[in-house]
């Protein structure tokens, strides 16, 4: 017998039980609609977590003062804390840009947590970085307006300013900020730049919420002391990235007189770091919300097998029917099975709509955006099915294993 | 004329084990011999043993020991697959209760037992059933629920006939239906078979027994008369 036949079967069966039906594809729609809710949110944050890893830069390590278990020098996930250890310093700079091969461009920077930035009357609190011209290069730092800290800046220790567009939004609001002065810390700088769109940081902080001066303007003028909080380093090969890394590790512990054993007073974060360190960040919450969704399908499951069995049980006629007109065992077992499987399947479809309408929704909850890809999709219609034809098993079993002179007494 | 013998019983028992009980025996060595073309009524009162018998012959269930031998064939040897395909090409079935799928047309009904057979055209022959036992064609399309009971065990007799059987079984066919409707399918049993169908009726009631030319009589698990009679003889 053709399987179309048996499957065509199966599907008038569906329809002459309609809210059987319903009920069945309602229990795996639930099942297969938060699932895919929740991979489309997984997706959406690998997305992001990829998004991050781009921002840092594939091509860049970062060396930061401070050691693996010094956590008050750094804020929430990566970087960003001010530097209360005072060992790195601008010999390290040129230390690694001679000695190390393999490294294209180094850019140091100091910053000290954030800092009061006035304008007039108004006032907004803003990480204040002290750096080079080269900090521009390493991160590929757009411009909207005017110039980025340039050699002579630094060399003079110029009181100039390049500032983020967040910063100029929460100050100036529609007022051009171009040679205005601002006080940072009470120490005035002339605004000569106005920075372009960086988005959102690997640790996720806003990128265009920045102050940058020049780093000997910092040292001397803001701070007063002569340590970095860290240095990014541009890598001539990714390739090279851990062997550059090692490279550094070696050079900064020799510098700094580390003796082996001894606990480092830095520490280097590379791309690599970053993605196991962002999707720290996210994994937990994706595992529950997994378990939850496979709760989820296995009620589905559950549902579906007690409505087969129910089914199977009250067509018992039908069933008798069929075996005494020429139908084997293994005909009725697969008519129950492709019912089973097709119910599942159609509430897998309505499951993955349904998805997409949550998505949305929680898109508008939540503010992070959902990605639908084509695994979400494949996932959705194979644990469907999946969980569709583990249920069916039984039932169908027991709709084979009936003697149709015992399907046929009612 | 020595008609063909198409099937042949021979001292079948059948026992049915009950839990916790003592097995019983619903059928104690009963033979007989049903030829081409013949029409018989199996008569007997509730659990006489005659439904036990029909499922027998008509290869729905496998004796406790004895032999069905259809159409040359020792079929209580089969297997439950083999016996499916026996009834598929060669024996059709009417229930009392009709037993026709809901929700699904008449047309569709009839078409059943055409799935499990290679045959690829299924409206066709299912017309033509149709057509066989005076169906009326502009209800082709109704469901079992919109049609009286003479009307469902039509499409009933169209079912066990679309595939052109040797044998038709009926048991109790007049059960669910009024008296009108009942004459009406008996007289189209007898009309079948004067068009050739072998058809075995199983029943409780002398009145439809009446129809076929020959009656046996089950009692207790065994026959206790086969009788014949003559052609023509016996309309009421």
């Amino acid at each position: 017998m053709k399987t179309r036949r048996l499957l065509g079967q199966a599907l008038k069966g569906l329809t002459r039980y309609r809210l059987r039906a319903f009920f069945m594809m309602t229990g795996i729609m639930v099942g297969i609609t938060v699932l895919t809710v929740v991979l489309s949110a997984g997706m959406g944050a690998r997305e992001r977590i990829m998004e991050r890893v781009r921002v840092f830069g594939l091509e860049n390590l970062m060396v930061w003062a401070g050691g693996p278990t010094d956590q008050t020098r750094t804020g929430p996930g990566l970087g960003g804390g001010s530097s209360v250890t005072a060992t790195l310093k601008q010999g390290d700079v040129q230390a690694i840009l001679e000695e190390v091969d393999g490294v294209r461009e180094v850019a140091p920077f100091a910053r000290e947590g954030q800092m009061e930035v006035q304008w007039r009357d108004r006032s907004f609190t803003s990480p204040v970085f002290g750096i080079t011209p080269e900090w521009q290069d390493v991160w590929d730092w757009p411009m909207e307006e005017g110039s980025f800290i340039t050699s002579d800046d630094n060399t003079t220790m110029a009181r100039v300013a390049a500032i983020g567009p967040t910063v100029v939004r929460e100050i100036f609001g529609s007022e051009d900020p171009m040679g205005q002065v601002i006080q940072v810390a009470g120490i005035p700088f002339e605004v000569t730049g106005v920075l372009g769109e960086m988005g959102t940081s690997a640790g996720g902080g806003d990128m265009d919420n920045r102050v940058f001066v020049p780093l000997n303007s910092y040292l001397r003028r803001v701070v007063n002391q002569d340590y970095l909080a860290g240095i990014r380093v541009k890598v001539e090969d990714i390739r090279e990235m851990e062997s550059v890394a090692a490279d550094i590790t070696a050079l900064l512990k020799e510098r700094h007189a580390i003796a082996p054993g001894m606990q480092q007073d830095f520490r280097i974060t590379t791309p690599v770091e970053v993605t196991v360190m962002v999707e720290e960040m996210q994994g937990t919450f994706d595992l529950f919300l997994i378990l939850v969704a496979a709760i989820a399908l296995v009620v589905g499951g559950v549902v579906v097998a007690n409505i087969m069995l129910l089914s199977v049980g009250e067509r018992r006629q039908e069933i008798g029917l069929r075996r005494a007109v020429g139908a084997k065992a293994h005909h009725i077992r697969c008519q129950f099975l492709l019912e089973s499987a097709a119910v599942a399947f159609l509430g897998g479809m309505g499951g993955i709509v349904l998805g997409m309408v949550g998505n949305v929704i929680m898109e508008g909850v939540t503010g992070t955006p959902a990605l639908l890809t084509w695994h979400v999709l494949a996932a959705g219609i194979l644990f469907s099915t999946v969980v569709g034809v583990l249920a069916g098993l039984h039932p169908a079993s027991k709709a084979a294993a009936l003697t149709p002179v015992e399907a046929l007494r009612s | 004329m020595t008609k063909k013998s198409l099937i042949e019983a021979r001292e079948l028992t059948r026992s049915f084990q009950k839990e916790g009980t003592a097995g019983v025996q619903a059928l104690k060595g009963v033979s007989l011999e049903i030829l081409e073309g013949e029409f018989v009524a199996v008569i007997g009162s509730s659990g006489s043993g005659k439904s036990t018998l029909m499922n027998l012959l008509g290869c729905l269930d496998r004796p406790t020991s004895g032999s069905v031998i259809l159409d040359g064939t020792e079929v209580s040897l089969l297997d439950e697959d083999a016996l499916a395909q026996v009834r598929s090409q060669k024996l059709g079935f009417v229930f009392q209760s009709f037993n026709l799928l809901p929700r699904t047309s008449a047309l569709e009904n009839v078409q059943l037992p055409l799935l499990y057979t290679d045959v690829s055209d299924l409206e066709g022959p299912a017309r033509a059933a149709l057509e066989g036992v005076g169906f009326p064609e502009d209800r082709y399309d109704h469901h079992p629920g919109e049609l009286s009971g003479g009307q469902q065990q039509r499409v009933a007799i169209a079912r066990a006939l679309v595939n052109d059987p040797e044998i038709l079984f009926a048991d109790e066919p007049t059960g669910n239906l009024d008296s009108a409707s009942s004459q009406e399918i008996m007289g189209l049993f007898t009309e079948l078979n004067r068009r050739g169908r072998t058809v075995v009726v199983v029943t409780h009631d002398a009145e439809v027994a009446g129809y076929a030319e020959r009656i046996i009589t089950v009692q207790d698990g065994l026959i206790v008369s086969d009788s014949h009679s003559s052609p023509g003889e016996v309309a009421p």
